[in-house]
């Protein structure tokens, strides 16, 4: 993995995020949020090989821990994508050909963002966090869920346009 | 040559988990890196959320209005007559004027408290992924904002002032979770706590366990010491249910909270509290009702 592309996708990922602080958060969806950063890091995470998961779960947390709402820890969702980007290095492989099964793809998509925020949540509990009532938050994570579920196949061709558009000409080889 | 990928690999996992947890770390032990760096990026973001507040203020509320599309029929004939009057009288701007109203009526609960405010407009909610309730408004350190003021809205509480950027502030909301403010009963001057709870309810936990709660009671901030994180007097909800639970040791309640957060364009921040306790000042009064007496006429009149 060139350095050049590592600087280009963390200049995308760091746009989506603007996007999504600037615009999308705007937006009163019914039953809680969505995020259009994760799914997003999540559609980067899936397509990338087991270093690139690696290291733009970490480049993608980092950008998220950015927030300016966020009252967590510096780091913490650089943690928890981390360990996404390890899961979906080692799952990546079982799941086979995204571009035969796009359901699939869309739902590994949502799964992928859920399991992200309850491994936040998760670490949040740990480091001693009051992060609110398990209802709400399980109501939350499955809002966005939804949401992405819905969303994601809108703008998944642009995402793939742009990734592809990001690799150098030898690893588009 | 797969074994040696792999190896590079799991250096890789552990070399990045480990760098998170030295920032965690970090930022757990006071090293105010996040502190400055989230101000950085709330400086730069602020003028594109500005930008995009004007553009997108009416695409906001767009999937609340679709799902509350049906309540909102039994409306739509009253408010066709208005839509008439409204046009015969050709108003310059709906929402500036609804805005110059919310503007004044804060300013009028600010004057009628004492307190010295600074207004500013909503410009942006929190992610969803952040798992807290939050605002951003278009004031900062420049308007002489700091953390723990108050932030009020033209009917009562709105939250308190979490982190300053130059030109934006965050907002955390009266409906997170994680907070919690000293109120005492309008009138009976009972004290409790009122807790987030993530939505549009509240939680009152009354201390005096021999006071009394009932539906409709208004509840006032105690105020805190040097008028930080509270100013007393703010208005900041009323009872809606009390919750009678012999074997509990603390009296409950749900509580209503006197401004509507998901509708929120202008709010104020309160830069210095006032000299002495409004007390119940701020209580909204209810509003006077007509009686009309008949007398009836000593003679009745003789019908043809």
């Amino acid at each position: 993995m060139s350095q050049i592309r590592v600087i280009n996708t963390s200049l995308f990922l760091l746009l989506t995020f603007l996007i999504q602080e600037s615009v999308i958060a705007r937006i009163n969806f019914p039953l809680g949020g969505f995020s259009l950063y994760i799914a997003v890091l999540m559609i980067v995470l899936s397509l990338e090989d087991r270093t690139g998961s690696l290291v733009f779960g970490f480049i993608g947390g980092l950008i998220l821990d950015l927030s300016p709402a966020a009252q967590s820890p510096f780091g913490q969702w650089a943690l928890a994508m981390t360990f996404i980007g390890y899961l979906f290095s080692v799952n990546r492989e079982t799941v086979g050909d995204f571009n035969d099964r796009p359901i699939t793809f869309i739902s590994l998509i949502s799964f992928g963002a859920a399991v992200s925020m309850i491994t936040f949540l998760v670490i949040g509990v740990l480091l001693g966090q009051n992060n609110g009532g398990v209802v709400r938050n399980l109501t939350l994570i499955f809002a966005n869920s939804f949401w992405t579920f819905l969303i994601v196949p809108i703008f998944i061709p642009i995402t793939l346009k742009i990734r592809k558009f990001l690799l150098t000409n030898r690893e588009r080889v | 040559m797969a074994r040696g990928g792999g190896n590079r690999s799991r250096l890789l996992l552990v070399l990045l988990l480990v760098s998170s947890l030295f920032l965690i770390t970090l930022d757990l032990r006071g090293v105010n890196l996040a502190g400055s760096i989230r101000s950085g990026v709330s400086t730069v973001i602020s003028p594109v959320e500005n930008l995009f507040s004007k553009l997108l203020s009416p695409v906001g509320n767009l999937a609340s209005d679709v799902k509350n599309f049906g309540q909102s029929k039994k409306k739509i004939a009253e408010l066709s007559k208005q839509v008439d009057e409204l046009k015969a009288k050709q108003i310059i701007d709906e929402d500036t004027v609804g805005q110059l109203n919310q503007l004044k009526n804060v300013l009028d609960l600010a004057g009628r408290g004492g307190y010295k405010v600074v207004s500013a407009r909503v410009i942006n909610r929190g992610s969803t992924e952040s798992f807290k309730e939050t605002l951003t408004i278009d004031v900062g350190s420049s308007d002489g904002i700091s953390r723990n003021m108050t932030v009020i809205s033209e009917s009562g509480l709105v939250g308190v002032i979490k982190s300053v950027g130059s030109n934006s502030s965050i907002v955390l909301l009266m409906s997170d979770p994680t907070f919690k403010i000293g109120v005492r009963i309008a009138g009976t001057q009972s004290i409790g706590v009122v807790s987030g709870q993530g939505g549009s309810t509240y939680l009152l936990q009354l201390l005096d366990a021999t006071g009394e709660i009932k539906v409709g009671d208004t509840l006032v901030a105690r105020g805190s010491q040097d008028g930080r994180p509270f100013v007393p007097g703010v208005p900041v909800g009323t009872v809606t249910t009390v919750q009678s639970n012999a074997s509990s040791i603390t009296q409950n309640a749900d509580v209503a909270s006197m401004t509507n957060l998901e509708k929120l364009s202008i709010v104020a921040v309160v830069i210095t509290p006032p000299i002495g306790d409004p007390r119940d000042s701020l209580v909204p009064k209810p509003r006077p009702t007509a009686t009309v007496y008949i007398t009836p006429s000593p003679t009745p009149t003789p019908s043809r």
